[in-house]
């Protein structure tokens, strides 16, 4: 242990060089061909984000909102800017919905999870959440 | 450094909300409901009792229903294989079973394409009335004290709520649909399809059936992803990737020609989808075409600018082989 402390400069370089050298490496990788998959990741995400939007359409799922006092636009806004990652754990939490279960209580749920936590922090109502903006 | 400790607090109420959420959930799940006749779309054969007699039945050995399970799945695709060579592929004798994914890769290793069911019952059972036995994964214990099992549904019985399985040593098993679910629902309700290429499954959706098939393209089945491409280019004209799959498999054989061509033809059909155009433009490059690379080129990044950057890929030579395509790009002419 001690001897790599001694020798932490020489490391913490070498990992800086790593990671440039990393960096430009994918950069320059990412002007290639374009994989099947990556076509196919994509589309996924613009599917399900569609279909989240479409939600939003649902009566309920806007009255709901507009008691929480999220505006539809916001919430709009926010959709568009979730990842692949976020969009397709939410189309899980629906498709392990058991059958009869209130959709519109999940849809708002979600929407509750990522997108005002996050407006929570444009407002600070709560001091332990801290956000740069 | 303080970015990442101030976006994990918002990340941990995240956490907490989601956990909440799940927790009140969990609390609602309820008996499972056999699926409406109506809903299983398979139109002329909607019998009570339904029973693939041509799937053949392996007993399995001490510990071992991952191979036979398989032998199972592939036999009935008209393979001729035998549990006790699958047993050198998938059969881990220090873990006593079989890996999920190692069943997977062996069945694509075989040339068949693995669909991953969604998980509801309803497809499970269209499936089979389709014709297609079904591999799933059970957990006969408990949650905290598994005991994972592979088993292969080939029938049901909606009349007595049955679902008829072969599974360890018994063939023509038949267990009530709570029996089945609850150890189903344990195991995540995994379920998949094996088949040849050139068959859609019965339940088969555009995008996850073309994720398989990438699944295919990039373990190295050449063959069998394009193929399945074709397969669903002839099901939905309307999905991009499969002509743009077909594309790179020719493109990674080393047939620019033949990529070009596909290329061509997803960019004519799909002008909007600028990955088309960035494909395009290298195997364009790649027969010499400057002028109509760089055309594709500056299309891709006029659809796409924070994806493709516009640097025309190199021409190895300048002299054209072959004929080169005059392109019409709609981004650019706007």
């Amino acid at each position: 242990m001690q001897t790599i402390r001694k020798h932490l400069r020489y490391v913490s370089f070498f990992m800086a060089l790593v990671m440039a050298f990393g960096s430009v490496w994918a950069s320059s990788a990412a002007a290639g061909m374009v994989g099947t998959g990556e076509l196919l990741t994509e589309q996924r995400a613009d599917l399900d984000r569609q279909s989240l939007m479409n939600m939003l359409e649902r009566d309920e799922v806007k009255e709901r909102l507009a008691q929480m006092g999220v505006s539809q636009d916001q919430v709009e806004k926010r959709i568009q800017s979730l990842t692949p990652a976020e969009l397709s754990s939410f189309e899980q939490q629906l498709a392990e919905a058991p059958v009869g279960e209130d959709v519109v209580g999940i849809i708002v749920l979600f929407l509750l999870v990522f997108v005002v936590t996050d407006m929570l922090c444009a407002t600070n109502i709560y001091p332990f959440i801290n956000c740069i903006r | 450094m303080t970015i990442t400790t101030i976006s994990s607090k918002s990340q941990l109420l995240r956490i907490v909300v989601s956990m909440v959420l799940a927790t009140i959930l969990a609390g609602c799940a309820s008996r499972p409901q056999w699926p409406e006749q109506d809903s299983l779309d398979t139109a002329a054969n909607i019998e009570q009792r339904l029973v693939l007699d041509d799937v053949p039945f392996y007993a399995q050995e001490r510990y071992q229903c991952g191979p036979a399970s398989l032998a199972m799945m592939l036999n009935s695709q008209g393979l001729d294989t035998h549990p006790e060579v699958l047993k050198e592929l998938v059969y881990l004798p220090e873990r006593h079973g079989s890996l999920k994914v190692e069943l997977v890769a062996a069945a694509r290793a075989h040339g068949l394409l693995v669909y991953p069911l969604d998980g509801s019952l309803d497809s499970l059972l269209t499936e089979v009335a389709g014709g297609n036995p079904v591999l799933v994964m059970q957990n006969l214990r408990f949650g905290w004290w598994p005991q994972w099992h592979f088993a292969v549904v080939m029938g049901f019985d909606a009349e007595n709520r049955n679902i008829i399985l072969h599974t360890d040593t018994r063939d023509y098993h038949e267990e009530t649909v709570e029996v089945f679910t609850a150890t189903w629902d344990r195991a995540e309700n995994w379920a998949a399809v094996m088949l040849p290429p050139d068959r859609l499954p019965a339940t088969a959706e555009p995008l996850r059936y073309l994720m398989s098939a990438n699944d295919l393209e990039t373990t190295g089945r050449t063959l069998a992803a394009m193929t399945a491409y074709q397969t669903a280019e002839q099901a939905w004209p309307e999905q991009p990737a499969a002509i743009m799959g077909q594309g790179n498999i020719a493109w990674e054989q080393g047939q620019p020609g033949v990529a070009t061509r596909h290329y061509l033809r997803l960019t004519r059909k799909f002008p909007g989808v600028a990955a088309g155009w960035n494909n395009l433009a290298h195997s364009l490059a790649a027969q010499g075409c400057a002028t109509a690379a760089e055309t594709a080129t500056h299309c891709a990044a006029a659809i796409n600018p924070e994806r493709f950057d516009g640097t025309a890929p190199e021409i190895p030579s300048t002299d054209a082989k072959d004929t080169c395509p005059a392109l019409q790009c709609p981004a650019l002419s706007d």
